[in-house]
């Protein structure tokens, strides 16, 4: 890369070829307002705001998509400059409900920190609003075209990053929208849940479908036994919404505070991931005898089904190859089946009675609970799912001093984690914690690596992959000596999608594949608190491998609650009551 | 720059995507010779290194689908097209994308997503399609037009194509002549030609006598040109440095009738439909340009609405995208430009010239009279047989409804809607008719008098407008005096109007029922003279000069002073106030307006053996009345178009008139052609008597530029809304205002100017108009509405007009005016 000299504002600066003006400013500390730019992901100058003055063009470049050139001189602050910012924030305004206090991105909006740079007297181009929209037809998401601002960066993602493709603009002009097809709704569409339109959302168009009140009736009710289970990702995001940097560990307050909120029970979601790492892992070793010491072979790559954003995605786009999947439920679905019969026996208590609340960093898992199969008996697995946010609004509106709050453990027998749970939050962390216990099921040694880690599956890389050698296995599965075991890790569902078209045209070389469905996995899922760029992501990554390697227990199946679970009450991996209550089945769905 | 490109592959785009309203020059061509498209091509292909061409046409074009379909066939079975051509080793094809005909597609990125099938959406250059197009590879888009004109280049050269048209702007452009223009269609002129020379010379100019008001460049995306860039020559620079751009080649006439804020928001209407919705200042800055056009449009500007749609389009123009986005404005910015005037006046008087912003007015007619006469009302009350109350109805907004039923320039004739369908009403000889039945009839017209309200108006000048204020003033309460300097009232109506097609006992009954409102009149009284300015400011509350353009101009060339030379004012002065007046042998009359063809006719009368009227443009540009100038051919009177006089010969008395023949050169700024002479083209006419008559202007011996501020041309300098001088309480109207103007703006002046005087002295500015009048509800039966022209007016013999000052036209009788009246669409909302 060669560099290019310019000037903005007066300073000669040097910047390498390729890069944008804004980019160049940037690491020059000059910051051009902007709106709609959103680094790494959505560059489309569709909003203007960052226009800037570039001597010699006819009229003023938007400097997020103009890449810097030998020479060029550039002014970000003339009179026309300001000028034109503030026609383009007012007009933008304009088509906005501005009824800020009753939104719930009040403080937390891109377009008021733009007001807030920008500084505007009144609005003078009042007028009719082009949509007022509300779709609340999906179980996960709620759209409410009223706020959207048309920035995109929902399409893109959907698009150019989940592949998924269900919000696109339609119409033209004034009329233009964002959203499912005129003649879908999102509830009705091949939309996955997955939230990475929320996620990006600037304002408050996109957000999840509320669940806050159903969970205060819950608790302030007598006659309800209100149980909560928290994942892997929530405690190491749950903190920025308090305070505290990204990638704060902030598990015992957590803890605390949801005790202080009113729940009879906290458990752990880790607890059920440990349990789907004996469960899956057992199945995965089911296919691979299978494969390797019967005339018919079983399904392989076996991919992991933690994810329900990826579940519907694969359902819709992959509907011929759904016995890829594993059967095992998610965590924390196998959680709430338990809840309501394990532990509803053990505290003699009706399961009609109890209320399980899921907290999870994932849209998707409200979607996940309606699913006709996530019952047993006619009662459901779980009652309600709030996200990250959603939790933290709560407790806010407790009245909850969270930052000052002390540290405080989960409750038994369900609460109990390796660190083989914990790294379920991330990326590549459900096939490290299988691969942990698996080798170890296979040749009776633990996994020979540093820390414990699978190092090619570590990272925000789309695809990842690792190749594990057996050798010397025990007598039981001696027939994998010498076999070199090829996993797959991919996050994000355009990753999903490259590794499923192997699988659709036969050339798939993998054994075993584990499939997120945000980027980064959970720690970025639909439900985190905002804002989530990359270096958010690591930061809670690292926090997540924190807590994995603080503890004593590493590996699933040291889990010695989970063991007593299959003593006292399952009986043994992929067994009948198993079978019932932890396992699902999958449905196909139309692809457009 | 795309041949230098290193690339596997390259793109050679047709962009055939024509979307302007009313332009269809690539349609034509890709119809008519889709192989010169082709061509030019096959050879862009070669040229740049491309193997692929693709022509982006609208699906609205079918035909040309079609042809170019079968060219393309064609083509390709003559191996014109394919691999290897002619053997040379060069491949080429061709394919059609058809594209659902959005606008913005048009927009060369936009076209190329909607080629590689997504939403038609434009992104911002840099990179440009010629290193970065068609699915990322370098690609050259260009025309329909463009394609087409480069096999003749290559066959001609260069040169030949660079001899054609102007320094920067070579070669020659298709135009589309669409809008109000004689002969509409498709036009191929060198670059450089004048606007005036393609309306006029080759568009034939405006049709129905109507004045040429703008020609729209470049559709949506252009400007307007108006009168004063009759002389431009269209070319790429001129025409941005105008505001306008050339674009596809699309150019629309409008003409007067075309209200400038209403063409702006139909502009605006289509390019936000067509916005693409991409980007924030097109998406919803032109909604909310388009929202504040429709709100003046309806008669809901706002103060400062003008300003806002400066920095919106100068916003949108900076900002935008793509070149739909950066252009969209353009009509609104240049019209506001030209017609800031038309913007102000739909804002602040809720007014719009061109009858156009039907929510503004009650009818079109109403609408165009300057005194807000409501026509239909009166039209459909003789029609209902009640034309005391037509009359009553007429008075209520104009005081003078038998004058102006004969002498009035009847703008509200020329906006009327029936003339769509085959004659406009005769709505001045219908007010005539309605004055003449009340005037003549022995029921006493309905009049009273009005409580004083002790405060006093002096009025300077008992013409037209010095009446019609005194009138309303009066009505109002005031005391109102008039100072007349003559020994009758009525200003020009009285001396300035022959006899025949004003008769003197009409105007007196007129102003003797004006008078009784309470009015008193000082005649042959001077002001400077009998009673000075300041005696006048000092004894009344308010006044208002009328005292109009009383002094013939003179033509300015040698011998004007010889005997036999008379002056047209002062000719027809004369002869009404019964001065002996002789005239004999040959007259020649000069001038094109009223007051020369009032000249001419009186001459003739007098006994002239014949009469020329000698004037220096042509006959459709003669701003006299153009039923005034057909009676006087008629009645033998003899025109001289195209001819200026130089000099008056003879010895002491005027005996030859010696002239110049004169051709229509560079348009004015009026958009009439500048006559120039022809060289050596000198004749000369022997005459005996020569009437000059070209204008007038205002003689104001008690009013000194110290006092009060004049114009360059000697006339007062009033608000346009108050009438008011830039002295406190002197108010001015009619022609020391304007200028030579006609009666009905006079009229108009001296309403505005009692309105404004009222509110000076204490009013609410509110006219008592009298009891309202109920008015018919007349709902003409439109499905059986036949076309029928005017039903016929009794006119004088022919051979009695030529020897007597009788009046000619003489009116409706009662079955006609009826029958008339029912001609009436009644497009009014009452």
């Amino acid at each position: 890369m060669s560099l290019v000299t310019l000037s903005i504002n007066d300073k000669t600066i040097q910047a390498e070829e390729g890069t944008t003006i804004f980019e160049a400013a940037k690491h020059n500390n000059i910051l051009i307002p902007h709106f709609c730019y959103l680094e790494n992901v959505h560059q489309m100058g569709s909003c203007r705001i960052c226009v800037v003055e570039v001597e010699g063009a006819r009229n003023l470049m938007a400097s997020c998509v103009t890449e810097v050139r030998e020479g060029m001189v550039v002014h970000t602050n003339t009179s026309k400059v300001r000028k034109v910012r503030k026609v383009l924030y007012e007009l933008i305004l304009s088509d906005h409900p501005k009824n800020c206090l009753g939104c719930h991105r009040n403080q937390n909006c891109e377009l008021q920190d733009l007001g807030e740079q920008i500084q505007i007297d009144g609005f003078r181009f009042e007028g009719v609003k082009s949509k007022d929209v509300v779709d609340s037809s999906s179980a996960s998401i709620v759209r409410d075209s009223s706020k959207c601002i048309l920035c995109r960066r929902c399409v893109t993602v959907c698009n150019e990053i989940q592949g998924v493709g269900v919000m696109n603009a339609h119409h033209r002009g004034f009329a233009t929208y964002i959203g499912p097809s005129e003649v879908e709704s999102l509830g009705h569409s091949i939309c996955t849940n997955c939230g990475q339109c929320i996620v990006v959302c600037p304002v408050g168009a996109l957000k999840e479908k509320d669940s806050t009140q159903i969970v205060w009736d819950a608790l302030l009710d007598k006659s309800k036994t209100v149980i909560v289970q928290t994942a892997p990702a929530v405690r190491v995001a749950l903190g920025e919404k308090f305070g505290f940097e990204a990638g704060t560990l902030v598990t015992g307050k957590m803890a605390t505070s949801l005790r202080e909120l009113g729940f009879n029970y906290i458990f752990d979601t880790n607890f059920a991931a440990d349990l789907t790492i004996l469960e899956e892992g057992t199945e995965f070793l089911k296919r691979v005898t299978e494969t390797f010491t019967t005339p018919e072979p079983a399904v392989l790559p076996m991919i992991t089904s933690c994810s329900p954003g990826w579940i519907k995605y694969v359902e819709h786009q992959y509907s011929d190859h759904l016995g890829h999947l594993s059967s095992c439920k998610s965590p924390h679905m196998m959680l709430g089946a338990l809840i309501k019969t394990y532990f509803a026996e053990k505290i003699n208590i009706d399961p009609k009675d109890i209320f399980v609340v899921s907290v999870m960093p994932c849209t998707a898992k409200k979607f996940e609970i309606t699913r006709p199969e996530m019952e047993s008996n006619g009662i459901r697995d779980v009652d309600a799912v709030l996200t990250t946010r959603e939790l933290a609004r709560m407790i806010k509106d407790a009245g909850i001093d969270f930052a000052q709050l002390p540290d405080s453990e989960f409750d038994a027998p369900l609460g109990l984690s390796s660190g083989a749970a914990d790294i379920f939050g991330t990326t590549g962390g459900v096939m490290e914690a299988a691969i942990r216990t698996v080798y170890e099921l296979v040749t009776g040694r633990e996994l020979p690596m540093e820390a414990l880690h699978v190092q090619p599956l570590v990272g925000l890389k789309q695809v990842k992959t690792a190749d594990l050698k057996i050798e010397n296995p025990v007598e039981a599965y001696s027939f994998l000596d010498g076999v070199t075991v090829k996993v797959a890790v991919t996050s994000g569902l355009k990753g999903a999608s490259k590794l499923m078209e192997e699988i659709r045209l036969g050339t798939s070389p993998y054994h075993f594949i584990e499939v997120m469905g945000c980027p980064g996995g959970c720690i970025s899922g639909g439900g985190q608190p905002r804002p989530v760029d990359d270096s958010v992501r690591l930061k809670r990554m690292q926090a997540i491998y924190r807590e994995d390697e603080g503890k004593q227990l590493r590996k699933s199946h040291q889990n010695k609650d989970v063991m007593a679970l299959y003593t006292d009450f399952l009986g043994h991996p992929l067994g009948h009551l198993s079978h019932e209550l932890l396992h699902t089945t999958y449905v196909k769905r139309e692809k457009n | 720059m795309a041949a230098k490109e290193v690339n596997d592959q390259k793109y050679i785009i047709c962009n055939a995507d024509e979307g302007d309203p009313g332009a269809f020059m690539d349609r034509s061509l890709l119809e008519g010779d889709a192989h010169a498209v082709i061509e030019g091509m096959i050879i862009g292909g070669y040229a740049i290194g491309a193997t692929k061409g693709v022509v982006y046409i609208r699906a609205e074009y079918p035909i040309a689908i079609e042809r170019l379909t079968i060219a393309l066939k064609a083509a390709q079975a003559a191996g014109i097209l394919g691999t290897n051509i002619f053997s040379s080793g060069f491949d080429f094809d061709i394919e059609i994308r058809i594209g659902a005909g959005a606008f913005v597609c048009g927009e060369e990125t936009a076209l190329m997503a909607s080629v590689e099938g997504r939403r038609g959406e434009p992104t911002q250059k840099p990179p440009f399609p010629v290193q970065c197009g068609l699915y990322g590879k370098p690609t050259v888009i260009n025309n329909v037009e463009t394609f087409g004109s480069i096999a003749p280049i290559l066959l001609k050269g260069a040169d030949w194509f660079a001899s054609i048209g102007t320094e920067k702007s070579k070669g020659t452009k298709v135009f589309a002549l669409a809008g109000d223009i004689r002969m509409k269609g498709l036009i191929e002129v060198p670059m450089g030609i004048s606007l005036g020379k393609i309306l006029f010379d080759i568009g034939g100019g405006i049709p129905k006598h109507k004045n040429f008001k703008v020609a729209q460049t470049g559709g949506p995306s252009g400007g307007c040109l108006t009168a004063e860039h009759l002389n431009t020559p269209i070319d790429y620079d001129s025409l941005i440095k105008h505001g306008a751009i050339m674009g596809s080649g699309g150019l629309i006439a409008a003409d007067e009738d075309t209200c400038m804020v209403d063409m702006a928001r139909f502009f605006m209407d289509f390019v936000q439909e067509e916005s693409c919705g991409k980007c924030t200042p097109c998406r919803l800055g032109t909604k909310r340009m388009l929202e504040i056009l429709e709100r003046i449009t309806v008669g809901q500007g706002e103060p400062g609405d003008v300003e806002k749609l400066i920095e919106l389009g100068t916003s949108i123009k900076e900002s935008a995208i793509c070149g739909l986005g950066q252009t969209a404005a353009n009509p609104v910015l240049s019209t506001i430009k030209y017609f800031r005037h038309e913007y102000d006046e739909h804002i602040h008087k809720k007014y719009c010239r061109s009858g156009v912003c039907s929510e503004l007015f009650i009818s079109p007619c109403q609408n165009a009279c300057p005194a807000g006469v409501n026509v239909p009302g009166y039209i459909a009350l003789i029609a209902a047989g009640r034309v005391k109350d037509a009359y009553n109805l007429i008075r209520q907004d104009n005081p003078f409804p038998s004058i102006c039923g004969r002498v009035c320039t009847h703008p509200c004739e020329s906006k009327c809607r029936r003339a769509s369908l085959d004659e406009s009403i005769a709505i001045a000889d219908l007010k005539r008719y309605a004055a003449d039945y009340v005037l003549n009839s022995d029921e006493p017209y309905m009049n009273m008098m009005f409580q004083k309200n002790g405060k006093s108006v002096g009025i300077i000048g008992a013409g037209p407008s010095g009446l019609t204020c005194g009138y309303y003033l009066s009505r109002l309460g005031y005391s109102v005096d008039i100072y007349e300097e003559k020994s009758v009232a009525g200003g020009i109506l009285a001396y300035g109007i022959p006899e025949y097609r004003q008769p003197k006992d009409v105007l007196k009954k007129e102003i003797d029922s004006i008078i009784q409102s309470g009015i008193n009149i000082f005649y042959n009284t001077k002001v400077g003279e009998q009673i000075t300015f300041a005696e006048l400011k000092a004894k009344y509350g308010a006044i208002y000069i009328a005292t109009g353009t009383q002094l013939s101009r003179k033509i300015g060339i040698e011998g004007e002073e010889k005997e036999g030379i008379y002056h047209g004012l002062d000719f027809l002065k004369d002869i009404n106030l019964n001065k002996k007046v002789t005239v004999k042998g040959v007259v020649a009359v000069i001038g094109g307006g009223n007051t020369a063809l009032d000249a001419a006719r009186s001459a003739l009368r007098l006994g002239a053996e014949k009469v020329h009227i000698l004037y220096r443009r042509t006959r459709e540009e003669m701003p006299a009345d153009r039923r005034e100038v057909q009676d006087a051919l008629d009645e033998g009177i003899v025109l001289h178009e195209l001819v200026a006089p130089v000099r008056f010969l003879g010895n002491g008395a005027v005996r030859q008139i010696e002239c110049l023949k004169m051709d229509p050169g560079e348009f004015g700024k009026d958009g009439r052609r500048i006559p120039v002479q022809q060289p050596n083209s000198h004749f000369t006419l022997n005459i005996d008597m020569a009437i000059p008559a070209v204008s007038q202007y205002s003689d104001l011996p008690f009013v000194t530029r110290q006092d009060v501020e004049l114009t360059d041309w000697g006339t007062f300098v009033v608000d346009d809304t108050t009438q008011m001088t830039t002295q406190q309480g002197v108010f001015a109207g009619g022609d020391v205002a304007r200028g030579s103007d006609v009666v009905i703006t006079a009229i108009a002046d001296g309403k505005v100017a009692a309105k404004s005087i009222d509110k000076y002295l204490g009013g609410k500015g509110v006219l008592n108009t009298g009891e309202p009048i109920e008015i018919p509800h007349l709902r003409p039966d439109e499905a059986n509405t036949i076309e029928h022209e005017r039903f016929p007016m009794r006119y004088l013999d022919d051979d009695k007009r030529r020897t007597s000052f009788e009046e000619v036209a003489q009116g409706f009788h009662k079955l006609n005016a009826i029958a008339e009246a029912m001609r009436c669409l009644q497009c009014s909302k009452h």
